[in-house]
């Protein structure tokens, strides 16, 4: 295992350098002078030249990747051309948002996702599955801004019960960070509960149809039994490669319910930094994400082992 | 499982429990936020030196933290802030000036005069007015800790507007920050102004926060425009980011903020139909739009074509699809906006409501123009100037023209914008922007009003005549002689078309009616004054 470990880390790495070249070179192909941004609407061309010098955007594009890709393995990602601070400082200060938000979505759209997946499946073409399975088009099928604000017009606006937006950090309180992400969780982790449970359901209702599981029957285990402790186990393959592309998904950030909610997470940081065209924000972010997304995979390709023990490295 | 009815009620008081204790929750954080005001000011600053950027967010930044020697009331006349006195000589040639007593930065050390001359001779290698005086200048020194003169090479009778000028403030900056050269970005942030950045608490894109500077010695003059007193009546102000408008009318409506400058126009009928919120007009001048024509290109090279498309353009349908409530809608017929001195008559016959598509097609023909491409810069990011460009190409090609839009987000538009050549190598016949309507009556320091050929803004209209005319602006003496010259420019301004207006766009902010004390002005938004009752 360890070797397959090994061979996953490298090819991580080369992942890693296609990113950064490709994304350092699709960012000085695209229009756009964040020195002319920087300087304002009225600014001269002397005073925008100036700027343009000062932050080194004139030296030749190998000189600026070389720079970048140096800096970058030395631990320095570089400092935002507008903020004019590191961005490793700006992006954990955007990290704990966004991880809060990742990780109270998945454990409302395993929670409810799973368990909604394996009632459908257990009582497969009635009542209930259809309630579910139309539940399930719904929830994948509206977008998250209209959820969002019909969740924001009920529960903020009209009540007053929630906040309509913006983050506070855990270390203010517990309960202030929990209640101004209950309306964004809700509204992210409708469709995540869609998704889940139709590939819970589908993944049960093959398991289901085992000569194993008749046999479970037939011995007079309990449905509890029988769903829960024979079946979930062994349909928990897909359900855990969908929550793992899920949640690293979530980490990269989700730009539509940062913006409708006002949470200041990496999805926001990125679109703000395209639109000012921050080259060290955006550069740093994917390569920093597709690492993270490599990681998450690994780590779920590890955990295979232990739902499905047939499973080796 | 079977689920009684005594486990419904109490499935009811858990819900309610925690409904409830949300709602707790947020009453005593709002209860301990009595002494703070929330506001959005369209986008956080992406800057924080007023003197490298023409940004009014960053200038919105600059004006809490850092202090003026003078700054232009409602009336745009200029008045001393950090100056205590101040004369000129007979000869109008040396200016002194002395800093008023109690003035120090937040880090504690007084403001000298050496802070002051460092500072102008930075704003003067960056901005538009400070190039002005400097290139007019010899020398700026200090004669002791609290006075400093300005020694004139040339008379300049607008030397103390160019230090009030709001387009690029002159915040006085320490010594040490203020010696950094202008294209280094000073992001220290101390000043010695009404407040005090918190950098503990900022976060770029999110949210900044500006405490009270409990030290600060406010003028005993009233507030007036960004003059006079600047009394803090809060403990802090915190300026949030809500990038999407309907979020910022929701959180307005649930009380988590207290103003937002821009109302989007769909929402004036809720917010006026709020009981506890109120449409105030804090930027008061609102913004002018404009088409700008690159006139080193076919067929704008040819004036009669610059003077179709003015003719073509029928300000009151853009300002339909701009500003679609006509109370906050205005056209633009003099070349220094609406409301300023300078604002005149003159040579304004192109003017015609509903516009003159005939005599707009006639001019095309007269400038030989035989159905070339014509590529208009569309910024789709930007819903105002996208509307604008596409209901001007429809204008233009039911009069015959080629127009084509050139879609991109406002990031591409402004590098697409510097370039000079032919549409076909990535160049542009028409750019829309907009202009804060206060800064049109000053023709010496803003760039959409200069016509020196490649060295103007972009576009980069030629007229010699002007542009002599423009240089005597800044030595006439009085009011009445520069009303006259301001009517001599208009005249060659429309008929060299410096630039098509659309109109006049002015948007009202919302806030709550607990908010009292927000200062109207032209441009820049104070951030003193305010207080909850």
């Amino acid at each position: 295992m360890a070797g397959y470990v090994f061979r996953r880390l490298v090819s991580a790495i080369a992942v890693m350098a296609m990113v950064g070249i490709f994304v350092f070179l699709l960012l000085r192909l695209a229009p756009g002078d964040p020195a002319a941004i920087i300087a304002g609407q009225s600014a001269t061309e002397e005073m925008i030249a100036a700027i343009r010098e000062q932050l080194g955007l004139n030296d030749p594009m190998p000189v600026q990747f070389i720079r970048w890709v140096r800096d970058m393995l030395g631990g320095d990602f570089g400092t935002s051309i507008f903020a004019g601070r590191p961005v490793l400082e700006l992006l954990s200060q955007r990290l704990e948002p966004t991880v809060s938000l990742a990780i109270l979505t998945m454990i409302l759209a395993v929670t409810v996702g799973v368990s909604f997946g394996v009632l459908a499946a257990w009582r497969a073409g009635g009542f209930v599955d259809r309630i579910l399975t139309a539940f399930s088009a719904l929830g994948c099928s509206v977008p998250v801004f209209v959820i969002g604000f019909f969740l924001i017009y009920f529960f903020a606006v009209r009540t007053h019960w929630l906040p309509v937006q913006g983050y506070v950090p855990i270390g203010n309180g517990i309960a202030l960070w929990f209640v101004h992400l209950i309306l964004p969780t809700v509204a992210l982790g409708l469709g995540f509960i869609a998704f889940i449970a139709r590939v819970t359901r589908a993944s049960m209702l093959e398991v289901l149809s085992e000569d194993y599981m008749r046999t479970a029957a037939a011995k007079g285990a309990s449905s509890y039994a029988m769903l829960f402790h024979h079946a979930l186990k062994n349909a928990g393959v897909p359900i855990l490669t969908v929550v793992g592309i899920s949640f690293a998904y979530l980490i990269g950030g989700v730009v539509i319910t940062e913006t409708v909610f006002n949470i200041p997470g990496i999805g926001r940081l990125v679109v703000d930094a395209i639109n000012n065209r921050d080259y060290p924000i955006i550069q740093s972010v994917l390569i920093l994400t597709s690492g993270l997304y490599v990681l998450i995979n690994l780590t779920v390709d590890l955990t295979y082992m232990l739902i499905d023990p047939r499973i080796r490295y | 499982m079977i689920i009684s009815r005594r486990d419904l009620i109490k499935l009811s008081v858990y819900a309610g429990a925690a409904l409830s204790a949300s709602s707790i929750l947020r009453a005593q954080a709002a209860s301990e936020d009595t002494r703070v005001v929330r506001v959005v000011l369209d986008q956080l600053p992406s800057g924080f030196d007023s003197h490298n950027t023409t940004s009014a967010n960053t200038g919105n930044h600059a004006l809490a933290i850092y202090d003026m020697l003078f700054a232009f009331d409602s009336q745009r006349v200029p008045r001393p802030q950090m100056i205590g006195n101040w004369g000129v000589s007979e000869d109008r040639m040396t200016y002194t000036f002395a800093l008023r007593d109690g003035l120090g930065f937040h880090d504690g050390t007084p403001v000298t005069a050496a802070d002051c001359v460092a500072s102008i001779r930075r704003w003067g290698a960056a901005s538009s007015a400070g190039k002005l005086l400097m290139e007019r200048t010899k020398d700026v020194s200090k004669r002791d800790d609290k006075t400093f003169t300005i020694v004139l090479r040339e008379p300049f009778e607008l030397l103390i507007e160019a230090l009030a000028s709001p387009s690029q403030i002159l915040a006085v900056m320490r010594e040490k920050d203020a010696n950094l050269p202008p294209t280094e970005q000073v992001t220290a942030n101390i000043g010695s102004g009404p407040f005090k950045f918190n950098q503990d608490l900022a976060k770029p894109g999110a949210s900044f926060t500006y405490d009270r500077n409990e030290r600060y010695v406010p003028r005993k003059e009233a507030p007036d425009g960004l003059a006079g007193g600047k009394v803090v009546k809060v403990d802090r102000v915190i300026w949030d980011n809500i990038s999407d408008q309907q979020t910022g009318i929701a959180a307005l409506q649930a009380g988590e903020i207290d103003l937002l400058l821009t109302c989007p126009p769909d929402f004036y009928s809720t917010i006026e139909g709020d009981p506890n919120l109120e449409l105030q007009l804090v930027i008061t001048g609102g913004q002018c739009m404009f088409a700008r024509v690159n006139f080193l290109q076919p067929p704008f090279d040819n004036v009669k074509a610059r003077q179709a498309l003015l003719h073509l353009v029928d300000q009151e349908a853009f300002m339909t699809v701009i500003a679609p409530d006509p109370r906050y809608r205005h056209p633009i017929t003099s070349m220094f906006g609406n409301g300023s001195p300078y604002s005149n008559d003159e040579n304004m016959g192109w003017y015609k409501k509903g516009g003159d598509p005939e005599k707009a097609k006639q001019l095309f023909k007269e400038s030989g123009y035989a159905g070339e491409r014509m590529v208009i810069l569309d910024s789709t990011d930007w819903a105002q100037g996208d509307v604008a460009a596409q209901l001007l190409a429809s204008e233009l090609k039911k009069i015959g023209v080629n127009a084509e839009l050139a879609p991109s987000d406002w990031a591409g538009i402004t590098a697409r914008r510097a370039n000079k050549g032919p549409v076909d190598e990535g160049g542009w016949n028409i750019h829309i922007s907009s202009w804060p309507n206060g800064a049109l009556s000053d023709p010496m320091g803003t760039a959409l009003l200069q016509a020196n050929g490649e060295n103007a803004w972009y576009g980069w209209p030629k007229n010699e005549e002007y542009e002599a005319l423009r240089a005597q602006w800044a030595v006439v003496e009085t009011l009445e002689e520069r009303k006259a010259l301001a009517r001599r420019m208009q005249h060659l301004w429309w008929d060299f078309v410096g630039a098509v207006f659309l109109g006049q766009a002015v948007s009202p902010s919302a806030r709550q009616k607990t908010l009292t004390g927000v200062i109207s002005t032209d441009g820049l938004v104070p951030l003193w004054n305010m207080e909850k009752v």
